[in-house]
């Protein structure tokens, strides 16, 4: 039995816990090739047009592994945490590609809870069913697949360079460098290092996220916030960028939390979406890279929309 | 305290009653219309969604006519509507102006107590006795229901009418007398009024109009001024039409949902295309649009605000329901920039189309 799983979404973040759970049950795996510009294509052409940039790459990957495996794993992620969701295209994702994608394979989209132990179990059980009848071994499988989870850390922590700016957005705008035109890389060759929200810890975020009306009821929504939120207050960076993809919905809400929250601190965000064109996401970067580079050598004197820099004398 | 609420179709006719049967200072915003929307997308988020700004609007219209607060319903996720409250406070609150929300949220994320709380500063403004304020919400319930009836009466005799335009003109002068009226009880005796003239319409009952069901996100759905007036459109057209998404609706779902037993015709027709809550109203769209084809529906419109989350993976899934049922679906976005001329073009050729299927063989009428 072959398993496909379509390298998109949130496979960068949980495929430790996903490979492995279901190579201890004895399947062998298809993971979809890193995001390129025949996946991409293949996404828009089959995918609603009204979804964000990410979940056309996701229609994208499915189309790519639909011929290459016997059961094809389509995770519906709806919780992560307790009372929080994730994005209500997440707990759709099946739905739209089953009724997006003619030709596909027998399928995986048991709904996966991941804020209690029991629902895990749960859903090892179903989605392990397809595979073995030996509970034993799906149980041996989710621990093992647990384990090999919280083994695993991601994130970016850049050191040695003279500026610093918090990398924000959804991991899977930030960690496929295909939609987001490898923006660390660019960032990296200006003298600048990133630092993301894995490399925080959530007590640090929690006190950010308290102060709220609302407890945020996403976990991007929560995290990211947070993380902004802490990393300005702590002074930890010079600037943020954040990529974002065209029309998603979370970040409409994120962003005008983070404005509120940190004021005029320079903050970038780059909207990504299938059309960007590499040339004007490059002259962003260098523009906001030397504002952060001028505002470091004039004291208190950033400018992150359009005021004159100083009023007696030029910086540069 | 002077109170205001956004608006969304009739409910500020039922919250009229209520704060006229409390007894509570309150201010109606003016109409919805481009001046609302206008204010909105100028202050608000450029990629939010549309019922956001305008509601945005409607505040800074009704704090210039002396509202101090706003009372508006929450949730608890994953759509959007959720997080209105806080974006909307701190956006208001950065606009200068001194203004107090009330936010009845679901008792699962505030709880019971805080909820109790919540309404109590609303009751507290009130100088009428407990009998009276439950009087008071008992009668705004009944003109909802009632308001909602009628509308839905005038959209399915506008295709049946003898005259065009009757059940339009009737609409519309309905919920402009109930406007002026001073009292819930003579507000409730106009709408009885009303509904009895509404049944005495004359009808053709041997017209065979074609009948489409209004599906989708339940703002735009509701408020006619974010959908261009679609239902009068098509009243105009001697359409008859059909929508479950009403306010009253809206009141029996929340009440029923934490003990799961809301809306099972809904369960039960989108349990082949979407059988889990996905959040917004996603899962009733795609089941309303089932529905609707086995009432024998000639077509279902969906509209959603442009970027809305759940509607989008109900787009993705109605047209395989079009497909397997041979049934005709048209998705319409609107958002502050839809243009009017090629929003209509677009209606009209959805009903071309759906009357050119009846005179061939692939309609079922």
């Amino acid at each position: 039995m072959k398993v496909g799983i379509p390298r998109g979404l949130l496979y960068d973040q949980y495929h430790p816990f996903f490979t492995r759970f279901f190579t201890e049950l004895g399947a062998e795996l298809a993971v979809s090739p890193p995001t390129n510009r025949a996946i991409l294509d293949a996404g828009i052409q089959c995918c609603v047009d009204e979804a964000c940039l990410p979940v056309k790459v996701f229609h994208g990957h499915v189309s790519c592994l639909k011929a290459q495996c016997d059961l094809l794993f389509i995770p519906r992620i709806m919780r992560l945490y307790r009372g929080e969701y994730i994005c209500p295209k997440f707990c759709g994702l099946p739905e739209m590609v089953l009724n997006s994608i003619y030709g596909l394979p027998e399928t995986i989209t048991e709904p996966f809870y991941a804020d209690s132990m029991a629902g895990l179990r749960k859903w090892a059980l179903r989605a392990g069913a397809r595979i073995t009848r030996d509970r034993r071994r799906i149980k041996a499988a989710l621990e093992a697949a647990i384990a090999e989870q919280l083994r695993f850390k991601t994130g970016y922590d850049d050191q040695g360079y003279p500026i610093r700016v918090a990398l924000a957005g959804h991991p899977y705008n930030l960690y496929d460098t295909f939609i987001n035109m490898n923006v660390r890389k660019k960032l990296n060759r200006l003298g600048i290092g990133v630092v993301t929200e894995e490399s925080m810890d959530e007590e640090e975020m929690a006190p950010e996220v308290a102060s709220l009306f609302k407890k945020p009821f996403w976990t991007f929504a929560r995290k990211t916030y947070g993380f902004i939120s802490a990393s300005v207050a702590g002074k930890r960076v010079q600037g943020i960028v954040y990529v974002s993809s065209f029309a998603c919905g979370i970040d409409s809400v994120i962003l005008e939390l983070v404005r509120d929250r940190i004021g005029d601190f320079p903050m970038l965000v780059l909207k990504i979406d299938e059309h960007t064109g590499e040339a004007g996401v490059d002259t962003r970067i260098e523009a906001f890279a030397d504002m952060l580079e001028r505002s470091g050598r004039v004291e208190d004197h950033h400018s992150p929309h359009g005021q004159r820099l100083s009023c007696c004398e030029s910086p540069v | 305290m002077k109170i205001t609420i956004p608006h969304m179709g009739n409910v500020y006719l039922a919250a009229k009653a209520l704060f006229d049967g409390l007894g509570v200072d309150y201010v109606i915003p003016p109409m919805n219309s481009k001046a609302a929307l206008e204010i909105g997308s100028l202050h608000s988020p450029e990629e939010i969604c549309l019922p956001f700004k305008i509601m945005v609007g409607n505040y800074i219209q009704a704090i210039e006519q002396g509202a101090d607060t706003v009372i508006i319903t929450g949730s608890c996720g994953p759509c959007r509507f959720g997080e209105y409250c806080e974006m909307q406070m701190k956006l208001l609150r950065r606009l200068g102006y001194q203004v107090d929300f009330i936010v009845i949220d679901a008792p699962k994320c505030i709880g019971l107590k805080e909820l109790m709380a919540r309404i109590a500063r609303v009751a507290a403004a009130s100088p009428r006795s407990r009998a009276q304020k439950w009087r008071a919400l008992a009668q705004a319930v009944r003109i909802m229901n009632l308001l909602d009836a009628i509308e839905a009466k005038a959209h399915e005799k506008a295709g049946y009418e003898k005259v065009r335009g009757t059940c339009k003109r009737l609409l519309h002068a309905c919920r402009q007398e109930t406007f002026r009226c001073k009292t819930p009880r003579e507000m409730l005796r106009c709408l009885h009024e009303y509904s009895r003239r509404l049944d005495q319409v004359p009808c053709d009952n041997s017209a065979k109009p074609i009948r489409i069901a209004i599906i989708g996100e339940i703002y735009t759905v509701i408020e006619p001024f974010s959908n261009l007036y679609i239902e009068d459109k098509l009243m105009d057209y001697g359409i008859s039409t059909k929508r479950m998404m009403t306010p009253s609706w809206w009141m029996g779902n929340t009440i029923m949902s934490p003990l799961k037993i809301n809306s099972p015709g809904i369960r039960m027709a989108s349990r082949d295309y979407l059988p889990y809550y996905i959040g917004g109203h996603a899962r009733e769209c795609v089941g309303e649009a089932v529905l609707s084809w086995k009432e024998g529906f000639d077509g279902a419109i969906q509209i959603f605000p442009m970027g809305c989350m759940p509607e989008i993976v109900s787009k993705a899934i109605l047209p395989a329901i079009a497909r397997d049922k041979d049934f005709p679906v048209l998705s319409l976005v609107v958002d502050e920039m839809t243009g009017e001329a090629g929003y209509v073009t677009r209606i009209e050729a959805f009903i071309d189309m759906l009357e050119r299927r009846r005179s061939h063989a692939v309609s079922r009428h």
